[in-house]
């Protein structure tokens, strides 16, 4: 890894997520559409597999890369488009990292117990 | 290509002949802008508010016979395909170095998306496969 610091390390996260999130984002589409196939096809049956908690939790980390991409795109977007966000880009990245684990917090007490209950 | 690839700012500027990758630059911030709301609120009903435990093929009829929901979905479904497929793009450009590869790779890409985007939009509009066909005949298109 190149020495670029905090920066580097929030363009590195920011792929990552953002391919994890694509890839996701083109099953999920792809497993809606099998409704289309009607209420007897395999659109229940694929949902029920999904709802194993091995998946439950590969979806909570989508919805932690969701949370970050979406807070550093607003960094990326402060950087671009004010004379004073790439000054504070260290101190805006921090802030995102501290604002994911805030939202972090009450969407694992909502969803743990989802998940338990459902083991 | 490969014999006049542009090694600095200036040989790409002179290379470059559209505004493509503005175009695309600036779609990026503006539909993440965008996106930002459309994504949370999504998350907020199906995650949030629904246990997804509990969402079935009787949910989703539910959900999608409401317009709002159609038209909220249209437009996450437009922008989500759009910006995702084009951060793809992004991480193929920079991480294929032979250029026939990232070639393949995209066609590939953008193939997939495509089919992907037909089936995300039919099931939006007309949910079955029954209807697509009640729909295409109805236009007067015989399959």
């Amino acid at each position: 890894m190149y020495r670029g610091r905090e920066g580097q390390w929030a363009f590195l996260l920011h792929r990552i997520s953002g391919v994890a999130i694509a890839l996701y984002l083109l099953l999920h589409v792809l497993d809606i559409s099998l409704v289309m196939l009607g209420p007897d096809g395999p659109f229940d049956a694929f949902l029920a597999f999904y709802h194993n908690w091995p998946f439950r939790i590969g979806l909570l980390m989508v919805i932690a890369a969701v949370v970050y991409h979406a807070l550093n795109g607003l960094r990326i977007i402060l950087m671009d488009f004010t004379t004073w966000g790439v000054k504070i880009q260290r101190q805006l990245w921090y802030g995102v990292l501290v604002l994911t684990t805030l939202i972090g917090i009450p969407v694992l007490w909502v969803v743990v117990p989802q998940i338990l209950a459902g083991v | 290509m490969a014999s006049a690839r542009p090694r600095t700012y200036a040989e790409a500027r002179e290379v470059s002949t559209t505004n493509f990758e503005l175009a695309w630059w600036v779609f990026m911030r503006v539909s993440g802008l965008i996106l930002v709301f459309l994504v949370f609120g999504h998350l907020w009903v199906n995650n949030i508010l629904v246990d997804p435990a509990d969402i079935d093929y009787a949910y989703v009829v539910n959900r999608l016979a409401q317009p709002g929901v159609r038209i909220y979905n249209t437009f996450l479904l437009f922008f989500a395909m759009l910006h995702g497929v084009n951060g793809l793009r992004y991480s193929i450009e920079d991480y294929t170095k032979r250029a026939s590869r990232r070639f393949w790779y995209k066609v590939i890409l953008y193939t997939v998306s495509a089919i992907i985007f037909v089936l995300g939009t039919m099931t939006l509009w007309a949910f079955t496969y029954e209807e697509m066909g009640a729909a295409v005949r109805a236009i007067g298109v015989t399959p």
